[in-house]
């Protein structure tokens, strides 16, 4: 018998998806309920009854192991700390704004902002590292790799265009 | 067989590929050796950047990154004994212990050449068996291709030494996020709860790139701190004797590895754990005993990963089912590129196929001259800190998503996957078999449904037709096998027969 105790969270983690594998069954049985093996349902409804019943299995598994120590406070230290809280709500808050303000300036600002807040050093230093990194993946993969990124509010096609221009002209 | 050949040479005589080949074969030797950087990680992040390239030249660049990686994972477990790559778990009980005595330089130069031999013997496999395999599968019954899709969802879930339940759901999440859309046979809604954004399902890559990149960099912010242990090297040429030593023990794990690399679902890391412990049940009286840096405990898991590279390609080109996470990934790129791996892809595009194997061949030359320079940068590069790379990778990830479809939804369901995969890997759940079952969910659909209507709907006639057939026989057994091998019974069994508990390497798969 598993004698290792439960890490903060897991059981709620796991009744969860137990909840969810019993809504995503009921959802497959809406499909095609039991009509037909060959339905659009079967394969769906298979799987998300093996998902009911593997949940079962490891919550089962889990009463019987010593409960975590520690309640929420453990939960925050060692599952989700501060700085993985934190860097997840940067990037949903990066994934909103993204198309609005254009790849540049979000990812700069994303950067310059997490690398800031890991580091725990001068704001200077990490600013200087978010530029060269948006300078090189923009590089990289814009005008070299050719792949589109949101442009935002800043006209980068017209920038590139008039810098192309200027080239041209002094030829 | 000229054609073949030229094929084969093509990424060697055309600059631009092979130029892809050795900056894909140098980025993944770096990607492997960084600890929390992945090669499933680099690929699926790279397949958005390169949806719109020829497919030759984005084959070859995952083609480099996949062998690089696998090998350079091997690098930071001897130098750091952190495991850059799950692959390389097994070679740090032996070449850590030899880096403390001051040999790191030997013990990176063994395991570059014994991971080159390992590289082409799988390939040699993949080149010779691959076709027989095609021409086999053209037989194959539908029932046959839904059976190999179970036995590889169940064996990543038995093998890998983690919870079998939690494998096992996680493959059937993965069949599940599959089938969401309009189903392709009928066009009937599959949990599209009424959004037309649904209706084209949920889209592969981005849930890769969330369970791969996301999670993984959040999971590695855990691990911020950690120093690094600088090491002198010298020598990293390896005597010729220490070769020659070694050479049956590395062309059996070879043997091996392109074995368990072509088994669906299992790739490189099983295939080293499983080595390693063959060396240590073969080797009589090594010099050194195990796990104080004895060579063999290199040579043997080194030889195994690099040879499941050519193994796992095997039933990725041949079946359709992908031998391992990254080939899944790879998978998902070809869909993306519109090739359809499976047994006809060897027929319609034999080019593919050769071009494969002779790019493989080429990262696999590229593997040894990047393995045997360049070690001072390397270790530079694997210093760089975490909290500059973690935040990039997320940059690279949501940049990466939204551009293969200029959607924000898609970078939605990526942030989604994303953080429960954070919770999943956090509480001790595979992420590889969800991708798995991801890219096998249409050919499990399409298999069962084609079986249970050419029996008229009859399970009875399903099971006669499985007895009747050696092969799906033998795959059935075999899933029955694996699942009665989870069960107490077996173990005590086993413990009766043997008369000892047989002692299983396990993967602990937080360790990486």
């Amino acid at each position: 018998m598993d004698a290792t105790p439960r890490k903060p969270g897991e059981t709620g983690f796991n009744i969860l998806l137990l909840l969810g594998s019993i809504f995503l069954f009921y959802q497959a049985y809406k499909i095609a309920g039991f009509s037909a093996l060959s339905s659009p349902g079967a394969i769906p409804m298979a799987a998300s009854a093996i998902m009911v019943i593997t949940t079962c299995i490891i919550v089962v598994k889990e009463f019987a192991r010593p409960k975590a120590e520690g309640g929420a406070k453990a939960f925050f230290t060692q599952i989700l700390p501060f700085t993985i809280a934190v860097m997840c709500g940067l990037i949903i808050l990066f994934a909103v704004v993204l198309q609005q303000l254009g790849f540049v300036l979000t990812g700069l600002a994303f950067l310059w902002v997490s690398i800031w807040f890991l580091q725990k050093r001068s704001p200077l230093s990490a600013a200087l590292i978010a530029l060269l990194c948006v300078f090189v993946i923009y590089v990289l993969f814009r005008l070299i790799f050719q792949v589109i990124l949101p442009e935002g509010i800043i006209p980068e096609r017209d920038i590139i265009a008039s810098v192309k221009n200027f080239f041209a002209g002094a030829k | 067989m000229p054609e073949t050949l030229q094929y084969f040479l093509m990424t060697w005589t055309q600059p631009q590929l092979l130029f892809l080949t050795a900056i894909g074969t140098f980025a993944g030797i770096y990607i492997g050796a960084i600890p929390g950087l992945s090669v499933t990680m680099a690929v699926s992040i790279l397949i958005s950047f390169t949806f719109s390239w020829e497919v030759n030249n984005a084959l070859a660049l995952m083609a480099g990154i996949y062998m690089g990686g696998v090998y350079g994972g091997s690098r930071t477990a001897i130098l750091l004994n952190i495991p850059g790559a799950p692959s390389a778990i097994a070679t740090a009980l032996d070449g850590y212990p030899l880096a403390k005595k001051g040999l790191a330089g030997e013990a990176i130069g063994l395991s570059t050449t014994i991971s080159t031999l390992g590289g082409f013997f799988g390939i040699l496999i993949l080149a010779i068996a691959a076709p027989f395999v095609s021409e086999f599968a053209l037989r194959f019954q539908p029932r046959d291709y839904l059976l190999l899709a179970v036995m590889g969802l169940l064996l990543v879930g038995s093998l890998s030494g983690g919870s079998m339940a939690k494998g096992v759901f996680a493959g059937a999440l993965g069949i599940l996020l599959g089938s969401v859309g309009l189903d392709p046979l009928t066009a009937e809604e599959r949990f599209t709860f009424g959004y037309t954004d649904l209706m084209t399902g949920i889209s592969a890559i981005a849930i890769m790139i969330g369970m791969f990149g996301v999670s993984e960099a959040l999971d590695q912010m855990h691990y911020l701190s950690m120093p690094a242990i600088k090491q002198r090297l010298t020598r990293i040429v390896p005597s010729w004797q220490d070769v020659k030593k070694h050479l049956p023990l590395g062309l059996r794990c070879s043997a091996l590895g392109t074995f368990i690399g072509a088994l669906p679902g299992t790739g490189g890391d099983i295939a080293a754990l499983m080595a390693y412990d063959h060396a240590k049940r073969s080797t009589k009286n090594p010099e050194v005993p195990f796990g104080e840096g004895a060579k063999e405990g290199i040579v043997a898991p080194e030889a195994a990963n690099n040879a499941a590279v050519g193994g796992a390609y095997i039933p990725m080109l041949t079946l359709g089912i992908p031998g391992d996470a990254v080939t899944a990934v790879i998978v998902g790129a070809m869909f993306v590129h519109g090739l359809n791996p499976g047994p006809l892809l060897m027929i319609e595009r034999p080019e593919i196929f050769w071009f494969t194997v002779g790019t493989l061949t080429l990262a696999t030359i590229f593997m040894f001259i990047f393995g045997m320079t360049g070690i001072k940068i390397f270790t530079k590069i694997v210093e760089w800190p975490k909290t500059v790379l973690l935040p990039v990778i997320l940059l690279l990830s949501i940049v990466g998503c939204y551009a293969i479809n200029n959607s924000v939804t898609d970078v939605w369901w990526m942030l989604g996957f994303g953080i429960i995969g954070y919770f999943m890997k956090t509480y001790g759940y595979q992420l590889g078999p969800v991708i798995l079952g991801l890219i096998l969910s249409r050919l499990i659909d399409d298999n069962w449904r084609r079986a249970i209507i050419s029996e008229q709907e009859s399970v009875v006639g399903l099971f006669t037709g499985i007895f009747m057939s050696p092969l799906s026989l033998f795959l059935f057994l075999t899933i029955v096998f694996l699942l009665f091998s989870q069960t107490k019974l077996w173990v005590k069994l086993k413990t009766r027969v043997l008369g000892r508990s047989a002692k299983d390497v396990t993967i602990d798969p937080t360790q990486v």
